[in-house]
This record gives C-alpha cells, sequence and structure tokens, in this order.
C-alpha cells in the first residue's frame, strides 16, 4: 500500500498547491480569454450575413463535436509543423490554444443564448424609437442579456477547471500532473485522491458561488 | 384638421409574404396629418403587419412606403431618423425591464437626439405627469400594472416628438379594468392633434375617436370611409359578417 494520503499530503502539499493554482491560471486563462473570441463568434453567428453565421456555426459545431484531448494533440503537434516559425515557442502555450479556441466555442453559445433569450419585443420597441442597431444591443439587449450570460460563463469556468486537467498530460504544470510527479517517486494512487478532493472542493465551492449570483440577479428582476 | 395636400404616410401597393403566406395582398393607402385612422378587422387579416410596415420593423416583400414624402428603406441608416419620428405602442407594452420608467422615456432622446440629460428629465416628467404616473418615476417597470406599462411605452415614444403614432392593439394584453385608461390617453393624444394609426377591437373606441376607419381583411383594404359609414352603413358583405360578430 505505501504511505497514507494524508502522509502524502502532508510531505507534498506545496506541488498540490502548485498544481491547484496552476488549473485555476490555466481555466482563467482559457475561459477569459476563450470569452473575448467567443463574443466575436457570438456576433459572427447572429449576423444577418450569411457566410459569416455560417463560418461561426460550423467553427463552434467542430470544437464542440470533437473531444478536447483529439484538439489539444492536434494543437501540439500540427501548429509546430504547419508554422515552423513558432518552433521556438514554448509549447505550453500551443495546448493553451487548444483550451482557448474550445473555450471560446462553447462561451459563443451562452452568449448567443443569452442574447436570443431577450424577447424581439426590447429591440423592436427600441428599434421603433428610432435607436440605432447598436445602440440597441448595447442599451436594451446585452443588459438583459447578461442575467442569463455571466451565470453560465461562471459554469463555464467550472467546467474548464476539470477540462484542464488533459493538460497534464503535455507536462503543463496543472493540478492532474502532480501525479505524474509523484508517480516518478512510487506514489501510484495517494496523489489521485487528493487531486480528486481538490477538484471537487473547487467545483463545489465555485458552484455555490455561482447559485448565489444567479438568486442576485433573478432578485434585481 | 387634416392637412390634405402631401399625405404623412402613403403606401403604394404594399405586400408581405412571410414565406408561402400572402399576408398583404397589395394595399395602397394614404395617411394625411392630423388624421385619426383606426384599422379594425378579423384576426390575421393583416392589420397588424400593415401597421408594422408603416416603420419598417417588418420590411414589405414587394411595394412602397412614403414617409413626409420621403421612399423608406429598411436598409439604409436613414431609416431610424425616420423611426424617430414614427412613434409606435405594442400590444405586449415593451418596456425596457431593467431601466426605470424615468429612463425608459429618456434613453432614447439622449441617446439619438443628443438631448440635454436635465432637459430629458423635465420633459419626462411633465409627460408622467399628463397620464398620471409622476410617483412612479424611479420605480422599474415590474412595479407596473398592465396599464400603466402601456401608459409609459405610449409617453416613451411621445418623448421623441413623434409626427405620427401607431398603436398596435394597444388594449388587448389589458385586463379590462385597466383598458379605460389607456383608451382615455389615446383620445387626449388624438384630440390634440397627432396624427394617429390604430389597430384595434374596441369597436366604441374605433367609432369614437376616428375620421376615417380602414376594414381590412384577407391582406386588403375591403372597405373604408367614415367611422358612420363603416359602422353604421357598411357596403361590403364581409364589413357586415364582421361587425354583426363584434358589435
Amino acid at each position: 500500500m505505501g504511505p497514507s494520503i494524508l502522509d502524502v499530503f502532508i510531505q507534498y502539499w506545496p506541488l498540490f498547491l502548485k498544481g491547484t493554482l496552476g488549473t485555476l491560471r490555466y481555466a482563467f486563462i482559457a475561459v477569459g480569454l476563450g470569452s473575448i473570441l467567443g463574443t466575436f463568434v457570438a456576433f459572427m453567428h447572429l449576423s444577418k450575413n450569411k457566410i459569416l453565421s455560417s463560418i461561426a456555426s460550423v467553427y463552434a459545431n467542430i470544437l464542440r463535436g470533437t473531444p478536447l484531448l483529439v484538439q489539444m494533440y492536434i494543437a501540439y503537434f500540427f501548429i509546430p509543423i504547419v508554422l515552423p516559425i513558432l518552433n521556438s515557442v514554448d509549447k505550453e502555450v500551443f495546448v493553451l490554444i487548444a483550451l482557448i479556441l474550445n473555450s471560446s466555442a462553447y462561451v459563443s453559445e451562452i452568449i448567443r443564448g443569452g442574447i436570443n433569450s431577450v424577447d424581439s419585443g426590447q429591440s423592436e420597441a427600441a428599434r421603433s424609437l428610432g435607436m440605432s442597431a447598436s445602440h440597441t444591443m448595447t442599451k436594451i439587449i446585452l443588459p438583459q442579456a447578461i442575467k442569463n450570460i455571466l451565470p453560465a460563463l461562471a459554469n463555464e469556468y467550472i467546467a474548464m477547471i476539470k477540462e484542464t486537467s488533459m493538460a497534464g498530460t503535455f507536462m503543463l504544470y496543472e493540478l492532474m500532473y502532480t501525479r505524474t510527479i509523484l508517480a516518478n517517486k512510487y506514489l501510484s494512487w495517494q496523489p489521485l485522491f487528493i487531486i480528486a478532493g481538490i477538484y471537487l472542493l473547487l467545483t463545489m465551492v465555485l458552484t455555490t458561488l455561482v447559485k448565489k449570483l444567479e438568486e442576485r440577479f433573478s432578485v434585481s428582476d | 384638421m387634416t392637412d390634405m395636400t402631401t399625405p404623412l404616410i402613403e403606401t403604394k401597393d404594399l405586400r408581405k409574404n412571410f414565406n408561402d403566406l400572402e399576408v398583404l395582398k397589395g394595399i395602397s393607402e394614404k395617411i394625411y396629418k392630423g388624421e385619426v385612422v383606426c384599422i379594425i378587422g378579423p384576426s390575421g387579416g393583416g392589420k397588424s403587419t400593415f401597421l408594422r410596415c408603416l416603420n419598417m420593423l417588418e420590411e414589405p416583400t414587394g411595394g412602397e412606403v412614403y414617409f413626409e414624402g420621403e421612399k423608406l428603406d429598411p436598409k439604409s441608416t436613414n431609416i431610424d431618423l425616420h423611426r424617430q419620428k414614427i412613434g409606435m405602442v405594442f400590444q405586449q407594452f415593451n418596456v425596457f425591464p431593467h431601466l426605470t420608467v424615468l429612463q425608459n422615456i429618456t434613453l432614447a432622446p439622449t441617446l439619438e437626439k443628443k438631448m440635454p440629460e436635465a432637459e430629458a428629465k423635465e420633459m419626462a416628467l411633465k409627460l408622467l405627469e399628463q397620464v398620471g404616473l409622476l410617483d412612479k418615476a424611479n420605480e422599474y417597470p415590474r412595479k407596473l400594472s398592465g396599464g400603466q406599462k402601456q401608459r409609459l411605452a405610449i409617453v416613451r415614444a411621445m418623448a421623441m416628438e413623434p409626427d405620427v403614432m401607431l398603436f398596435d392593439e394597444p388594449t388587448s394584453a389589458l385586463d379590462p379594468e385597466m383598458v379605460k385608461g389607456v383608451l382615455e390617453v389615446i383620445r387626449k393624444l388624438a384630440d390634440s392633434g397627432m396624427t394617429c394609426v390604430i389597430v384595434t377591437h374596441e369597436m366604441g373606441f374605433a367609432k369614437e375617436v376616428s375620421d376615417r376607419v380602414l376594414f381590412i381583411d384577407d391582406g386588403m383594404i375591403i372597405e373604408k370611409g367614415t367611422p358612420e359609414e363603416l359602422f353604421d352603413n357598411p357596403q361590403n358583405e364581409r364589413t357586415r359578417e364582421f361587425l354583426s360578430q363584434v358589435l
């Protein structure tokens, strides 16, 4: 059996802490930059221009319809081949790109859904007052859509915390990567339970926070 | 007083299809400044679609709409300037729930007409007083009854100082006891000389308030005339049938 879970945790907690911070950081970068990209994709998707809207739709479908792990492998091995100029770049970046693109697809659907959830009468009323399309979006639609978008984005962050565990496969220092380190010290099973416990703690705490956020939004309605 | 020289709104052979469904089958009509025109007819006959084409909320499939002599083009940015002069009130009120009553009124004038905040506020308070909502100025619309929401929607449109007001079944979504107050506001507006085009099921109101009545069914104007002509002595069989069902 070897040492107990508690022994391993007490001895190696700085490793787990570093891994946890890595996980939170990668998830934050993925969802943060993914949100910026996803916003563009969402507006492309909502555009009346059929070509733009189709491109966005295909983009979101491919990234949501293929496993993230496959996307990471493709980014890790294929980007350096087609763009040799990037050979000197840390390979961590390619894996992060896959995370960001993947997140942008989900975020684009969240934003699109949030905007579509606002009653079409709202935009009709604004346009009938002579408000421009952009004012209608920024002053009428988005302030109402945000109530649906923000909690969903927070949920996407929670999901991404779990997804980043795959990045350890590519030597990114996140929570799951501590398993690889400790496996080299012949600790095969103890780290797994510690890692699982930390993931569970993170998602439970964040889920509770999101619930609070949702309640606050529904009160102001 | 109606000015009979140039029409404020003119439609020429206005057509609208929703996919295979022909909702408007060529409507040509002129509405003059100061006129109060009520549009009546059975549900699904095209009256709301006709009204929504007048400010291009619904893009016509064929024909033209002229407003103050200019052809309306939904794709032109100019359309926003025209819409500022065409107020519209909806069946479902469509007040902005995330803004206070006051902000509902001041938003469009300050944004689109660059009206100073203080001036917009002063005007909004005056309008609210006229419709008995002054004490609600800082409330959010969720605190208002249906009738109050609709009165807010009317003054929100008025704040843009439009040349015409379009009403799309303004009392159809209201509880019966709320209808009177809203009709009272519309009547005052009509009496003040505002050009009004009103799609309504309130026949008594239409008869009282209108200069002219249009009966629209099956995507066409079947019959039109003064309220006396249309209500008391309808010529068309379909008009008679409709009126016998609703009166």
